[in-house]
C-alpha cells in the first residue's frame, strides 16, 4: 500500500463549528517553535501573582485539576487537560516537567483503561533490563548520595544487635529487596564484638524476578564476605513465592534454639491491602525475638476507593521524592533516571490498576508509621531505640548533604524514628518484640 | 517489518570513545576492592556500632582481578552498545510504524523498553532514542485525545457524510471507521465524497475503502467526484442528504493547489454548515507520510547528535540542555503534528482573516469557554506563562513558544 499520504486526521488542527446556540472552545494544535505574535491590539493576560501561584507548580495543579475531572467522568475538560499536560510534560526536563509525565502516564492508563497491561510491560521490560550489575550499581549509588535506604538499616541493625545481645545462634529473615545491601555491616558488627561471634543464618525472602537473578549473584559474595569476617554464616535465599502474602512459618524452617529475628524493609506495603494482619499474625507465629520494620511515609491505602484523594497523596509523595533525587544526584545521572522510572511501577499500579484484579506484582500500598503501629500493636510491643542507636542514625545523616534530618515521633502513643527531608517524613522505622 | 534494515546502518553510533565514558564512569562507582571500615566515633571503647557507611561493596577480591574484570567489561560495553544502538532503532521504527497506522496500542506497549534501551545521558543513539521516544509517546497520547474529539464531535449521530476535498489514497479513513465502529451506538451510515484529479484513483480508492467498511460492518458508500472543490457551482452535486452529519476533510498542500478557489470554497462551507472542518498542514519538505519524515529525521538528528557528542563530554550539563530544550522539541514537532518549520502561527493568522472573510464570525473566549481558560490559566505561576488574547483567540505560551492557540468560530447570521 502506498504510503505517501498516509496523513490521517489526527494530525490535523480542528476546527469544531457550533451552531449559534453554544459556543464551543476548539485547540488548534500547534507547533511549539512559533516566533511569538507582534504586540499589537493584544490585550495580555498573565497570571495572578499571588503567592499560592507563584511557586512554581504548575504540574500539581494541572495534575489534580485532571485527576478532579476523571472523578466527574467530565470528558470536555479531561481531555482539555490530559492535552496540556501531554504538550508540556517531559521526562527528562525539570521536577514539574517530570511528575506531569509519570503522572499523566497513569492517567492516560485511567482514561484508556490500560493500567494493568501497562503495569505487566513495565514489569517485564525491568527484568530483561536489570542485571546483577546495573543493580547493584544503582543501590550503591543511591546510598551514596542519599540516606533514604541507609537511615533504615542502620537503624534496623543497631536495634537487632541490642535486641539480640547475648545470643549463639541468630537467625534473621530478611524480607526485603534491598539485595543484602544491609548486612556487611551487621556481620562486621558480629565479627567484632567482645564476646564469641554467634552463629548466624540468614534467610532473604525475594518475591520479584529481578531481585531473584540478582540474589544468585549475591550468595557466593555473602557467603565469601561471611568467610573473611570469620562470622559462622549460612545463607539461604527463599524464592518461588508468588506473593508473600503465601509465606509460612513451616518454609522458612526455624529452629526452637534459634534467636529470630524478622527484617522487613518495605515489605508490609507489597502485602495484599486484604492479607496484612494476617501477614503480621505470621510473623507473630515465629516467635522473634525482634521484628524490625521500615516503610516509606505515605498513605495510599486508606483512600484507595477515593481517586482524587489517592492521586494527590500519592502526588504529595512522589513529589518530595522526586525533589529529593532531584537535589542529590549529578544533572546528568543515569541512576537517577532509573529511579525516576521505576516510580512509574508503582505510580501506575496505585493509580490505574484496579485491586481486585490480580497484575501480578506486589501490592505498593503504602501505609503511614501510625497506621502499620496500630496493625503491629495486635501482635507486637513497640520498642524504643536506644540513645545509642539515635546517635548512630545522627552520625549517618551528618555524612549527606543537608536537608536530611531525624525526628522522634511526639505523642506518647507514637513508634519509631522519622527520617524527614525539608521537614516532611518520608522513611519510618520501628522495632516490636513479643 | 519495514524495509528499513538498511536505513539503520547510517544510524549506528560510531565507537567514539566518549561515548563510552558514561559507561565507564558509573563502573568507576562500583569499584571498591575492601571494605570501608572507618568509624566516626571516637569512643575507645570496643563495642562496634552499626552506624558503619552503608555503602559497603561485597567485591572483597584484589585490585588485579577488578582491573581485569573492567578491561573485560570494557570490550564487552562496546560490543553491546552496538547491539543496544541496533535494538534501539529497531523499537523505534516499529513504534513509528504501529503509530502511523493508528495502532495506538501496540505502539503504547513498545514504549517501556524504548525507553529502558534510551538515555538523554547515555551514548549518542541511546540520546536521540530518548527523544525520539519522548516524542512517540507525546504522539500517542495526542492521536488518542485526537480520536476522542472526533468521537465527541459524532457523539449521538448516526450517518455521518465525510467530504474530504482530496482523497488521494484515503488512508486516514479506515481509522475512522475503526473508531465509529467500536463505538456502543453503531453507527448506522458512513458516506465519503472524494474529490481528486483522477478517476481511476477516485475508484480505486473508493473499492478499497468499502472493502475496510464492510469488514467492519459499516454501511458504506462512496461518491467520487473529479475535479477541485472551488469549481463544484452547484451543492447538490455533494449530495448532502436530510439527517446527515457532514465532516468536510480539507488537507493543505503546500506545493499544489488543491481547491482551485480558497474563497469560493469557505462559501460553500459556509453554506454546508459541516459540523466538523479538519484541516491538515502537510509540510512535504518531510517526504510526506509519517513514517518517512520519521526516518528522515532519525537519520538527521543522529548526526547532529554525534556531532554534539564529539565536542563535549559525556555527562555535559550543556549539552544535556540543547539537546533537551531544543531538540527535544523540534523532534516533538516532526513527530506529534508537522515539521520544525511548520508556521502554525501564520496560517492562524491567515486562516482567521479568510473565515472572518466569509461570514464565519470569530466568537469572542467570554463566557464559559474563557472561564475554563482562566481556570486553568489560574493554575500557572507568573514566571513563564503568558495567555495572549488576540483577535478574539487565547494562546498559551512558556516562554517564549507558543503552545496552544485556542478559537472559536460561528456562522454569523
Amino acid at each position: 500500500m502506498d504510503r505517501t499520504n498516509s496523513i490521517s486526521s489526527k494530525e490535523a488542527a480542528f476546527l469544531h463549528v457550533t451552531n449559534p446556540q453554544n459556543n464551543g472552545i476548539h485547540l488548534e494544535m500547534q507547533g511549539t517553535n512559533c516566533r511569538q505574535p507582534q504586540e499589537s491590539n493584544i490585550t495580555g493576560l498573565r497570571s495572578p501573582d499571588s503567592g499560592e501561584n507563584s511557586d512554581g507548580k504548575w504540574a500539581s495543579r494541572l495534575l489534580i485539576e485532571c485527576a478532579t475531572a476523571m472523578s466527574e467522568k467530565d470528558s470536555t475538560k479531561i481531555h482539555h487537560l490530559l492535552w496540556m499536560l501531554n504538550e508540556l510534560a517531559s521526562p527528562y526536563g525539570d521536577c514539574d516537567q517530570k511528575l506531569a509525565f509519570y503522572f499523566l502516564q497513569s492517567l492516560f492508563c485511567k482514561a484508556t483503561d490500560s493500567g494493568q497491561r501497562c503495569y505487566k510491560t513495565l514489569i517485564s521490560v525491568a527484568e530483561k533490563s536489570h542485571s546483577f550489575d546495573s543493580v547493584r550499581k544503582l543501590i550503591l549509588k543511591f546510598q551514596e548520595v542519599s540516606p533514604w535506604t541507609t537511615f533504615g538499616h542502620v537503624a534496623s541493625n543497631g536495634a537487632m544487635l541490642e535486641a539480640l545481645e547475648g545470643e549463639n545462634k541468630l537467625h534473621i529473615i530478611d524480607i526485603s529487596n534491598t539485595l543484602c545491601t544491609q548486612w556487611p555491616t551487621l556481620l562486621e558488627a558480629l565479627a567484632t564484638r567482645n564476646d564469641e561471634t554467634p552463629h548466624l543464618k540468614l534467610t532473604v525472602v525475594v518475591t520479584t524476578s529481578i531481585v531473584e537473578s540478582v540474589m544468585k549473584e549475591i550468595t557466593p559474595r555473602m557467603e565469601k564476605f561471611a568467610r573473611l569476617m570469620g562470622v559462622p554464616f549460612e545463607f539461604r535465599v527463599m524464592n518461588g513465592l508468588n506473593f508473600l502474602g503465601e509465606l509460612t512459618k513451616d518454609s522458612l524452617g526455624v529452629q526452637d534454639d534459634e534467636a529470630i529475628a524478622v527484617n522487613c524493609i518495605g515489605a508490609l506495603k507489597r502485602v495484599d491491602v486484604e492479607e496484612r494482619r494476617a501477614f503480621i499474625q505470621m510473623i507473630q507465629s515465629l516467635r522473634p525475638k525482634v521484628v524490625t520494620v521500615v516503610e516509606e511515609e505515605a498513605d495510599f491505602s486508606s483512600s484507595r476507593n477515593d481517586f482524587v484523594k489517592c492521586f494527590e497523596e500519592c502526588l504529595r509523595f512522589y513529589t518530595i521524592y522526586f525533589d529529593m533525587l532531584e537535589e542529590s544526584f549529578a544533572p546528568t545521572s543515569n541512576e537517577r533516571l532509573m529511579l525516576e522510572r521505576e516510580c512509574s511501577r508503582s505510580i501506575v499500579s496505585v493509580l490505574a490498576c484496579d485491586d481486585e484484579v490480580d497484575h501480578g506484582g506486589d501490592s505498593e500500598r503504602r501505609e503511614r508509621g501510625s497506621q502499620w503501629s496500630v496493625k503491629l500493636r495486635e501482635a507486637f510491643v513497640p520498642v524504643r531505640y536506644s540513645d545509642d542507636v539515635v546517635d548512630d542514625v545522627n552520625a549517618l545523616l551528618r555524612r549527606y548533604r543537608t536537608g536530611w534530618s531525624l525526628v522522634l515521633p511526639a505523642g506518647a502513643d507514637d513508634v519509631g524514628l522519622y527520617l524527614t527531608w525539608k521537614e516532611e517524613p518520608v522513611v519510618w522505622a520501628s522495632v516490636w518484640k513479643p | 517489518m519495514l524495509h528499513s534494515s538498511n536505513l539503520l546502518a547510517p544510524l549506528l553510533p560510531h565507537n567514539n570513545k566518549r561515548n563510552n565514558s558514561s559507561s565507564s564512569s558509573t563502573m568507576n562507582s562500583g569499584k571498591r576492592a575492601t571494605v570501608d571500615l572507618t568509624s566516626e566515633a571516637d569512643d575507645s571503647v570496643k563495642r562496634h556500632r552499626s552506624h558503619l557507611p552503608a555503602t559497603v561493596d561485597l567485591s572483597v577480591s584484589g585490585e588485579k582481578e577488578h582491573e581485569y574484570e573492567e578491561e573485560q567489561l570494557g570490550s564487552a560495553i562496546i560490543e553491546q552498545e552496538d547491539s543496544t544502538g541496533l535494538r534501539l532503532l529497531g523499537l523505534l521504527l516499529q513504534c513509528a510504524e504501529c503509530v502511523a497506522m493508528d495502532n495506538l496500542d501496540d505502539a503504547g506497549q513498545l514504549l517501556p523498553e524504548i525507553a529502558e534501551l534510551s538515555s538523554p545521558f547515555g551514548s549518542s543513539a541511546q540520546r536521540v532514542g530518548a527523544y525520539f521516544a519522548d516524542a512517540l509517546s507525546s504522539r500517542i497520547i495526542s492521536s488518542y485525545l485526537a480520536n476522542q474529539a472526533i468521537q465527541q464531535a459524532l457523539d449521538g449521530v448516526d450517518h455521518v457524510h465525510v467530504i474530504d476535498l482530496d482523497i488521494m489514497q484515503g488512508l486516514q479513513w479506515p481509522g475512522l471507521f475503526h473508531i465509529l465502529a467500536s463505538r456502543s451506538r453503531k453507527i448506522k451510515s458512513i458516506r465519503i465524497t472524494g474529490l481528486g484529479q483522477s478517476m481511476d484513483l477516485l475508484n480505486s480508492t473508493g473499492q478499497r475503502l468499502a472493502e475496510f467498511a464492510s469488514a467492519l460492518n459499516i454501511p458504506f458508500q462512496f461518491q467520487p467526484l473529479e475535479g477541485k472543490i472551488g469549481n463544484v457551482k452547484d451543492l447538490n452535486q455533494l449530495g448532502i442528504k436530510l439527517g446527515e452529519t457532514v465532516v468536510v476533510h480539507w488537507m493543505h498542500h503546500c506545493l499544489y493547489d488543491i481547491t482551485g478557489s480558497d474563497v469560493v470554497t469557505l462559501r460553500l462551507l459556509s453554506l454546508l454548515r459541516p459540523k466538523l472542518i479538519t484541516i491538515v498542514e502537510q509540510d512535504l519538505s518531510h517526504g510526506g507520510s509519517f513514517l518517512g519524515r520519521f526516518v528522515e529525521a532519525l537519520h538527521y538528528y543522529s548526526a547532529l547528535f554525534d556531532a554534539l557528542g564529539d565536542g563535549l563530554a559525556a555527562d555535559s550539563v550543556e549539552r544535556h540542555t540543547v539537546e533537551q530544550q531544543l531538540f527535544g522539541y523540534e523532534i516533538r514537532n516532526i513527530v506529534a503534528v508537522g515539521g520544525p518549520k511548520r508556521t502554525g502561527e501564520v496560517k492562524v493568522e491567515r486562516w482567521g482573516d479568510e473565515l472572518t472573510r466569509v461570514g464565519f464570525r470569530p466568537v469572542s473566549l467570554a463566557g464559559n469557554p474563557a472561564a475554563q481558560a482562566s481556570l486553568l490559566l489560574g493554575m500557572f505561576p507568573w514566571q513563564g506563562y503568558t495567555l495572549v488574547e488576540e483577535s478574539g483567540w487565547l494562546k498559551l505560551g512558556w516562554k517564549d513558544l507558543s503552545l496552544l492557540t485556542a478559537s472559536a468560530w460561528q456562522f454569523s447570521d
